[in-house]
């Protein structure tokens, strides 16, 4: 058996940058609670302004100010992690993701379809450096191996003659041993593996956890490692979120190419094709402006992919400017390549209510249609807004107010009408420069109808109307 | 058409997060609306009663006291003060009510009203829905003293609420007044008054929505408004509550605990045998004459003041504390005299000093005596508990301290109410500086990326900058004891504190002061506990018995060794700022030490007296007075004020200031940082001088001086009794160094230096440190004679990071039965988990059972637990191993990771060759070059400061194998370097040196960050502060 360990360097760095235009810019990526946040990686152009990962965020922001923070994201990480898994399933039956930031490709029976290994190997390297992602290769007896020899080397291929020396070389810091265990072999001045395989095996069993020496023994192949067997999910989903408000569709075309590109390493790899898939377009406030895109037969295609789903995209009026595209494909059909027709799109099936609610909107314009909700506000224009939702709705506190206040305030067309209640003082909102001072009072005009209405705190100005009681 | 109107419902900010404005400003403005009188009644609370009665007072306006408070499940009310009775009966309930509920809460029960309330007005605030029961309850209880107050606001429908609670007070049978609900001076404060409320209930503006008023109406309103608003017999109704209220507190009376004086003793008499009794102890063989004529004068002083009981309470304490060996020292302004000498108070010696009491304690000053004790900083709590149980709970309270808005502070509220991300919140909060009560210059602000014409940015800044100084919620004060004859509560309400078991009165040391209410400070001072353990070990290893006031006074080689800066570990003049100047001043007698310990202060720097000083010492032709009046005053620090009494001196001297307006200075010095209010002082001081013929620099020079106190005050009395501790751990220093050293690291955490700059320095005076070792250690730090018969010092397991107290006591214990054969032996008899062993043998403390650090931690790792049925049989033999050595570098790792010192080379010493390639001199040889030369040297960063009163300059500390290095960084230097400045653990520095007098400085021209040198060396290092 030989086994290739992929050790992806700096899997949640290359998974955020490659959604970004900008490889130049300085770049961390942050986690930890929101009083204090913690560096745990830079790009070269961040390490170059003198950010290390371990600062806090402030540190780091005292000592420049010209980077860009993103989010570490543990999820993103595996999800990198699975994504490549995917890709290199195509190389090997047996992928393992057993470590963590790591691929272990079994590669002894692909040999004959893409070895010999110097060339295999340059192919590994070419394709990951296409898609982004910074890594080592190593190439062992076993996995354990691969996997630890690969944390001091590049490059790197063992066969079992060479195991026992190379391993031997190792610090005893990176042959994957825990924590705590390393440094006690430290304090007793045990560095490198080689020292610990002459010590006499009962005093080292005596006074370390019996994996120690089970870990020696599967490094050097004495001890079988089992790996779990990586299997392509079934469906592919990715997103890429931008960083800046997207406005036009031709800046929507590199994440799109990004998108397309990955789906089709993923169908690469699973050897399957698409039919059909989902583009969502994420906005700020509205929800997700979804475009589906189908074809006649599966297809694999990147180019022709990307049309379609470009095609489709140049049809859509965007409500408002995207934050993230996301792309998903639950569905991958085998692939028989055949020839490329385009499909019309899918009818839609859905609910009585929305299906009516969405024509109004088609006809009349989306802002046409809305609920209420009474807004905690002294502010009468900021006392109430509309509601998308329709969930909504704020006690009222008992204060008399008219059931339908106007947007703007109007001049009232009754110059004297009845006084029934005030001068009511409302002074408020000079927060968001939105200050009023005004006096309310509760009017019957001529006509019997009774009004809120209001006037300038010194009593000069015509009245103005608020709104109507019913 | 206006009408006269007394304001009978008005909140201070002293009701946190309410009230928008300061007692000064409300009565300001009350009075020049022409009210009759005005109430404070914040809620719940008298904290802030003693600042609006000394408002009342500035603005010449009557103030009724009061407070607002809420039933539970019952009516709010506001409770006016009738007379002294009521003020007394007010204090009780508040008491009540908070010390029920959590700190900074209170609950109020109704039958907490259901006591005898004669004394207190009520005025009841219904509510909407309030129904005519409430106002029988609360009839039967306020029967004649009940008020319906209505609070017309520019509501919805004012005419008709106003219709319906006359009926509601008509139906009672109770009077209506109008009352304003009052929370801050003018409508201008609606802005803030908003904030704060968000801020009370942690929301933004934005999300407050109704929890705000909906209009800014709560302001103290014009008559004229008034008029328009309420009817007149509403407003008259205000006046007749208002001539009621006539408590003032002049009517408080304090009376001294009458328990310490003995039945048949007046408290003159007592103190007088008390004296007398101390006199027989402190001169056995009989007291000077001078002396005897100082301590009559002094008692006549305190009697004619009436301050016996104050001495007698301080000497109970303190006799206390003798009786359970805990050191302690007395300063202040009444601390130093020869009675307190001999009561014990003090241990400075009245026949060494030339301090004068009567400058301490005066006659016309008219200011009441302040003795703060100091004691071991390990025990305070000791004699915290003694004061609770001697005078009981009632009596005996800790003082508060008014914790108020500093800027940080407050940006950091509004920017949070404002809806500032909390990023942006944090980075402006640090554009402001830890303390200071300014909001940032826009240049500040610039820099740190903010538009400071931004509007939000603009709103944020307004609004801070009228919070700051805002009381935001009472803390304890340290020490500062009251305690009175009669039950605190009568006097002041007592809540609770944030630590369990403490009570704390609402008031602080100011209000204290100007109610006349005594307080004494219990303090805890590290260095006692330092000096006492040094006593302990003198009299433990050379049999004799020292105490601070049998150190021998006048030592020539003491004085010698603290003019040449040799002062590591010594009290208050171990600092580099201290240390620079010790040599220039090269102090010769005790009263020279006072002096050192108050002149390196920000008083006498910023008020530039420092060099004048030094000048006028090394050439007495320059001493020289303003006047022949100022002589008597500036004599003894030759022409130059240096403390805090000599400035309210010359106000009084030269500027013609009244003893009381000189104390009222005293006052504003101690508070203008907060308060400000010293404006007033500058011109009346300058006017004063100029008048009286001194020109208007040495003014301004006084003037500046006051501001720089302001910070710090430091009074004569203060440093005196200081200066007997330098005094004191510079001797023994001198004469008991390893006995003083040793003591220094075990009440460590205290002082300047860390235990290995400590163990160092004593290193460099040819003391012997023996390393940790289980055979030998003790949890202390102790002493061994070392090779030459000397004593050194043998390293404590409390040394060892992380290792237990409990796990030394039980290896003591185990070694006195017999000597560790082996580390299983050890690890046996004192009962030690694998991780003790593991850190024991990283320590290096095995090295006689085990060998090196490699091979005790083999060998610790083999211990195997103990099973019962194989007691007594030999362990296992195993092959013996090899393992590899330590190498040097590895062994001084580890010290410093476990130990924080090593007894191996100094890593500087280590890397000195390298070190020498890159023509680096180490600090021996920076003693032998002249002033001006350019030199580099690097070393370990062990201090980084910046000082508030040195603009912008950054002093670095480097350490070597020979001793430290200071190095200056201009302002330019480190923000062009600011990554080397701030991150660097070992540093080269090229510059060029300064020297002068006796004190060298390397001015720094480029550094450069040799961190990678050290391969992760843990040394540690004292941050900007």
């Amino acid at each position: 058996m030989r086994w290739a360990c992929i050790l992806l360097t700096q899997l949640a760095l290359d998974g955020v940058s490659r959604s970004r235009d900008d490889q130049a810019q300085p770049l961390v990526l942050v986690a930890g609670p929101a009083q204090r946040r913690i560096i745990r990686a830079v790009n070269p152009a961040a390490r170059q302004l003198g950010l290390k990962p371990g600062q806090t965020l402030i540190a780091a922001q005292a000592l420049t100010s010209g980077f860009a923070v993103a989010e570490y994201d543990q999820q993103q990480i595996d999800h990198w992690q699975h994504f490549l898994a995917a890709w290199a399933y195509r190389f090997s039956s047996h992928v393992s993701l057993d470590y963590p930031r790591a691929l272990l490709l079994e590669i002894e029976s692909s040999l004959g379809l893409f070895g010999p290994w110097p060339r295999f190997e340059e192919r590994l390297r070419t394709e990951l450096t296409e898609l982004g992602f910074q890594h080592r290769i190593v190439l062992a007896p076993n996995p354990a191996a691969a996997r630890m020899l690969a944390n001091v080397h590049d490059g790197l291929a063992v066969d079992d003659v060479a195991l026992r020396r190379e391993v031997e070389r190792l610090p005893i810091s990176r042959c994957g041993l825990p924590a705590d265990i390393v440094s006690a072999l430290a304090r007793m001045g045990l560095r490198r593996v080689k020292q610990l395989l002459v010590l006499p095996r009962d005093t080292l069993g005596r006074r370390f956890p019996k994996d120690v020496l089970w870990h020696l023994d599967t490094l050097l192949g004495h001890q079988p490692l089992a790996l779990g067997n990586f299997q392509p999910a079934d469906e592919f989903a990715a997103r890429i979120e931008f960083n800046f408000e997207v406005n036009n569709h031709q800046a929507l075309l590199f994440p799109l190419r990004r998108l397309i590109a990955d789906l089709h390493a993923f169908l690469a790899g699973r050897d399957c094709g698409v039919q059909q898939f989902m583009l969502a377009l994420e906005h700020r406030s509205l929800a997700a402006t979804a475009v589906p895109v189908g074809l006649l037969t599966p297809e694999r295609d990147t180019q022709l992919l990307f049309d379609v789903a470009r095609g489709r995209l140049e049809q859509l009026q965007l409500p408002a400017p995207v934050l993230a595209l996301r792309l998903s494909a639950p569905n991958l059909p085998d692939f028989v390549p055949q020839s490329q027709t385009l499909f019309v799109e899918r009818p839609q099936q859905s609910q009585p209510w929305e299906q009516l609610r969405e024509r109004l909107r088609a006809r009349l314009g989306d802002q046409a249609v809305y609920g209420l909700a009474a807004v905690a506000d002294h502010r009468p224009e900021h006392s109430w807004c509309t509601d998308v939702t329709g969930g909504r709705a704020e006690q009222h506190d008992g204060r008399p107010r008219p059931g339908w206040l106007l947007t703007e305030p109007q001049p009232l067309n009754d110059l004297v009408p009845e006084i029934i209640a005030g001068p009511e003082r409302i002074e408020s909102g000079w927060w968001d420069a939105g200050d009023l001072r005004r006096d309310y009072y509760l009017v019957r005009t001529r006509d019997g109808r009774r009004a809120w209405v209001w006037r300038a705190v010194d009593g000069s100005g015509p009245f103005m109307l608020q709104g109507w009681f019913a | 058409m206006s009408a006269a109107y007394a304001e009978l419902h008005c909140l201070s900010n002293f009701s946190f997060q309410r009230g928008a404005s300061n007692a000064d400003e409300l009565f300001a403005r009350a009075r020049q609306h022409g009210y009759q009188a005005l109430a404070i009644t914040d809620e719940c609370t008298l904290a802030g009663i003693v600042r609006a009665w000394q408002a009342a007072k500035e603005h010449q306006l009557p103030l009724i006291v009061g407070s607002e408070m809420q039933v539970e499940n019952g009516p709010k009310l506001v409770l006016l003060v009738e007379n002294l009775q009521g003020y007394q009966r007010l204090c009780q309930l508040i008491t009540l009510a908070r010390r029920r509920a959590e700190k900074g809460c209170y609950r109020l029960l109704r039958e907490d009203i259901d006591v005898d309330m004669s004394g207190l007005l009520a005025l009841w605030l219904p509510t909407e829905k309030e129904d005519v029961s409430t106002g029988v309850w609360l009839k039967e209880r306020f029967p004649a003293t009940l008020w319906l107050a209505i609070e017309l606001h520019r509501g919805p429908d004012d005419d008709q609420r106003l219709a319906r609670l006359q009926a509601l007070a008509a139906s009672l049978d109770v009077p209506a007044v109008a009352a304003g609900d009052v929370h801050m001076h003018a409508r201008g404060r609606r802005a803030l008054q908003d904030t704060i409320t968000s801020i009370r209930h942690h929301c933004r503006v934005d999300e407050a929505g109704h929890r705000l008023f909906a209009n800014g109406e709560r302001h103290l309103r014009s008559r004229e408004g008034l008029v328009d608003t309420y009817p007149a017999a509403l407003l008259a109704e205000t006046l007749r509550i208002a001539e009621r209220c006539q408590f003032d507190f002049d009517d408080l009376k304090y009376h001294y605990p009458r328990e310490l004086v003995p039945a048949g003793h007046t408290p003159a008499s007592w103190l007088r045998q008390l004296t007398e009794e101390g006199i027989a102890w402190r001169w056995p063989a009989g007291i000077s004459a001078k002396l005897r004529g100082q301590i009559e004068t002094e008692l006549a002083l305190i009697c004619d003041l009436e301050y016996e009981s104050y001495f007698l309470t301080v000497h109970d304490i303190v006799s206390f504390a003798r009786s359970q060996h805990i050191l302690c020292q007395g300063r202040g302004s009444a601390a130093n005299s020869a009675v307190c000498f001999a009561l014990g108070i003090t241990e400075i010696d009245p026949a060494h000093s030339n301090l004068l009491f009567e400058r301490f304690l005066s006659r016309e000053r008219n200011e009441p005596p302040d003795i703060d004790v100091d004691f071991e900083h390990e025990r305070r709590e000791e004699v915290i508990q003694y004061v609770f149980r001697r005078y009981g709970r009632r009596r005996a309270a800790l003082t508060a301290v008014v914790s108020s808005y500093h800027a940080a502070g407050a940006v950091r509220d509004v920017g949070k109410a404002l809806g500032l991300p909390a990023e942006q919140v944090d980075t402006l909060a640090r554009c402001c500086g830890r303390w200071s009560d300014h909001i940032p210059t826009p240049e500040r602000l610039r820099e740190a990326g903010f538009d400071p014409d931004s509007p939000i940015v603009h709103r944020v800044l307004t609004l801070s900058g009228q919070l700051i100084g805002f009381p935001r919620h009472l803390s304890q004060h340290p020490g500062g004891f009251v305690i009175s004859e009669q039950p605190l509560d009568t006097l002041v309400p007592v809540e609770n504190a944030a630590m369990d078991g403490r009570t704390i009165i609402q008031w602080d040391k100011d209000d204290l002061d100007a109610v006349g209410l005594l307080k004494v400070d219990i303090l805890a001072l590290g260095m006692l506990t330092a000096l006492r353990r040094c006593f302990d070990l003198v009299r433990h290893y050379r049999g004799r018995e020292l105490t601070l006031a049998t150190i021998p006074a006048d030592d020539k080689l003491t004085y010698d060794m603290i003019s040449r800066a040799d002062t590591i570990g010594v009290f208050q003049i171990e600092s580099r700022a201290q240390m620079s100047m010790l040599p220039r001043l090269r102090p010769r007698e005790f009263y020279d030490l006072v002096i050192e310990v108050a002149i390196v202060r920000p008083g006498p720097i910023q008020g530039d007296m420092v060099h004048p000083y030094l000048q006028r010492r090394n050439d007495k032709a320059l001493v020289t007075y303003p006047s022949p009046a100022l002589e008597k005053v500036l004599k003894r620090t030759l022409g130059v004020p240096l403390f805090q009494e000599q400035v309210m001196e010359i106000a009084i001297v030269a500027a013609g200031y009244s003893a009381g307006e000189a104390d009222e200075l005293r006052r504003s010095m101690a508070a203008w940082k907060r308060r400000g209010g010293l404006e007033p002082h500058r011109e009346k001081l300058t006017r004063g001088m100029l008048e009286r013929g001194y020109d208007i620099e040495f003014a301004e020079r006084i003037f500046e001086q006051i501001k720089g106190f302001g910070e710090y005050g430091f009074p004569e009395s203060h440093s005196a009794s200081f200066a007997l501790l330098t005094y004191a751990s510079s001797w023994l220093k001198c004469h008991e160094p390893a006995a003083f050293a040793c003591a220094l690291i075990n009440s460590w955490p205290m002082g300047f230096y860390s235990p290995d700059q400590l163990l160092q320095d004593a290193r460099r005076h040819g003391i012997e440190t023996f390393p940790v070792d289980v055979r030998y250690s003790a949890w202390d730090c102790s002493l061994e004679p070392g090779r030459d018969g000397e004593l050194g010092i043998r390293l404590g397991l409390r040394m060892v990071r992380g290792f237990h107290v409990e796990d030394a006591g039980r290896i003591e214990q185990a070694r006195q039965q017999q000597p560790f054969t082996d580390v299983t032996d050890l690890s046996r008899r004192a009962g030690l988990q694998a991780r003790a062993r593991d850190l024991l043998a990283d320590a290096g403390a095995l090295r006689g059972l085990a060998g090196n650090r490699h091979r005790a931690r083999w060998a610790v790792a083999g211990i195997e637990p103990q099973l019962p049925l194989f007691a007594g049989q030999p362990a296992i033999r195993e092959a013996a191993v090899t393992l590899p050595l330590p190498s040097e570098a590895e062994e001084m790792q580890a010290d410093y990771a476990l130990v924080g010192t090593t007894m191996g080379r100094h890593p500087m010493a280590i890397l000195r060759p390298k070190l020498r390639q890159l023509r680096c001199r180490d600090s021996n040889e920076l003693r032998s070059l002249e002033h001006g030369r350019p030199v580099t040297v690097a070393g370990l960063v062990t201090g980084r400061q910046r000082p508030g009163t040195a603009s912008g300059v950054t002093f670095v500390t480097l350490e070597d194998e020979h001793g430290m290095v200071n190095v200056v960084v201009w302002r330019a230097l480190a923000e062009r370097q600011r990554k080397e400045l701030v991150h660097s653990s070992m540093l080269q520095v090229y510059g060029r040196l300064e020297t002068k007098e006796g004190v060298r400085h390397l001015i720094a021209s480029r550094l450069v960050d040799l961190t990678d040198m050290l391969n992760g060396l843990a040394t540690r290092s004292r941050d900007f502060h």
